[in-house]
């Protein structure tokens, strides 16, 4: 309890206005950007929103500065700078999980796929040799 | 009673005829398919040149994506018994044969041939020998199943086993693409399957060479024991087909 006291009584190291400024143009081309992939069919729509909220929060942080130190006060972080690089390092890492959960799940459908072509097409060669009423030996096998 | 007997070969070509001939012989009556994982020999061809089924992956996607692939058609075509062995001809099919008889009989649901099983045994020339770092893990493995299964398994990377229709499904659903030999043995057992042992002779491989290098095998127990932590805490599946 004490140390949470101390944390807010101490001095809070604000974000400049310039910093501010900067990070609001950055969020508006960011999103801009993501609106764009997605306009030109380069992103899914379902893979984007998470990148649109990243973006939001960006501008949400630049346009009510009192918004982060809040946060930072609630961290026990003196700095807002530092409770900004904590967040989004947090955030980066949770996303960069959840791609690896997209990808073993889109690798698992690869695999499905691929044995489904696979043993499809081994169904249409034996149909082949049947009909051609070809190859002895794979006669014998079907027996 | 239908039986599918199937080959994972990746690579093959030098010994895959020989094989497919073996299983002629010793396992008549049955289908055989020939799972290339995509190879980039000429494995394909030389099991068609067989007369054989063969189904080719379209890249190479490791061993239990091959396995899988044959539990798949196994369940499919609604064969009653299946039963797989390693392309590079150190699993005799005389033996394999033995397996499947156990299942057959209904005495077990997964059969695995085990080479550690019998060390009474004369060892014959051409028999199998393990190579030191095999031994190792060979250990580790057995250890470590053996906890989290509470059965004792001697042999756990054995790649000749013989199944019915209720591991089929379980394996066709899940099958790890990584790890196939062991985490599908703790899958099985978790999942109140009849897993039994059965001491068999393996040779020498005839062609082709191990995978497994020391630095290669130091990560294959490393990523074993972690799989096999994981697969502690697995949700069980509710099994359909009971």
């Amino acid at each position: 309890m004490s140390r949470l006291a101390l944390a807010a009584d101490a001095t809070q190291v604000h974000l400049t206005s310039q910093t501010r400024i900067v990070a609001a143009i950055l969020a508006v081309f960011f999103m801009l950007l993501i609106l764009e992939l997605i306009r030109r069919d380069r992103l899914q729509e379902r893979y984007s929103v998470i990148w649109f909220v990243a973006g939001l929060g960006m501008l949400a942080g630049a346009a009510f500065p009192g918004l982060l130190e809040l946060v930072a006060d609630l961290m026990g972080v003196r700095d807002t700078n530092v409770a900004l690089f904590s967040l989004v390092l947090l955030l980066l890492l949770g996303l960069a999980l959840n791609f690896s959960v997209i990808m073993s799940r889109q690798a698992a459908q690869i695999t499905r796929l691929a044995q489904e072509r696979a043993l499809e097409k081994a169904r249409e060669q034996a149909a082949e040799a049947r009909s051609n009423g070809g190859s002895a030996s794979a006669e014998r096998e079907r027996a | 009673m239908r039986t599918l007997v199937f080959i994972p070969a990746w690579n093959e070509e030098a010994s895959i005829e020989a094989v497919v001939a073996d299983v002629r012989e010793h396992l008549a009556g049955t289908d055989i398919l020939v799972v290339d994982d995509g190879s980039t020999d000429e494995t394909t061809a030389r099991a068609r040149e067989c007369g054989v089924l063969v189904a080719t992956l379209p890249f190479n996607q490791g061993l239990g994506a091959a396995l899988q692939t044959g539990y798949l058609h196994a369940l499919r075509e609604g064969y009653d018994c299946c039963a797989h062995l390693d392309a590079d001809g150190q699993h005799p099919a005389a033996e394999v044969a033995r397996l499947l008889n156990e299942v057959e009989a209904d005495r077990a649901d997964l059969v695995i041939g085990s080479r550690y099983h019998d060390p009474g045994a004369a060892a014959e020339s051409g028999d199998y020998k393990p190579t030191f770092s095999r031994r190792i893990g060979t250990g580790v493995f057995r250890f470590f199943l053996t906890l989290a299964t509470r059965q004792r398994f001697t042999d756990t990377t054995s790649g000749m086993r013989a199944a019915n229709r209720r591991v089929m499904s379980l394996f066709s659903e899940n099958y790890s693409p990584d790890f196939a030999e062991i985490e599908s043995l703790q899958l099985a057992v978790r999942e109140g399957l009849r897993v039994e042992e059965v001491p068999v002779r393996m040779l020498e491989r005839a062609g082709g060479s191990s995978f497994l290098t020391p630095l290669r095998s130091a990560f294959f127990i490393f990523k074993g024991v972690v799989v096999l932590l994981v697969g502690q805490f697995r949700p069980r599946r509710v099994e359909a087909e009971r």
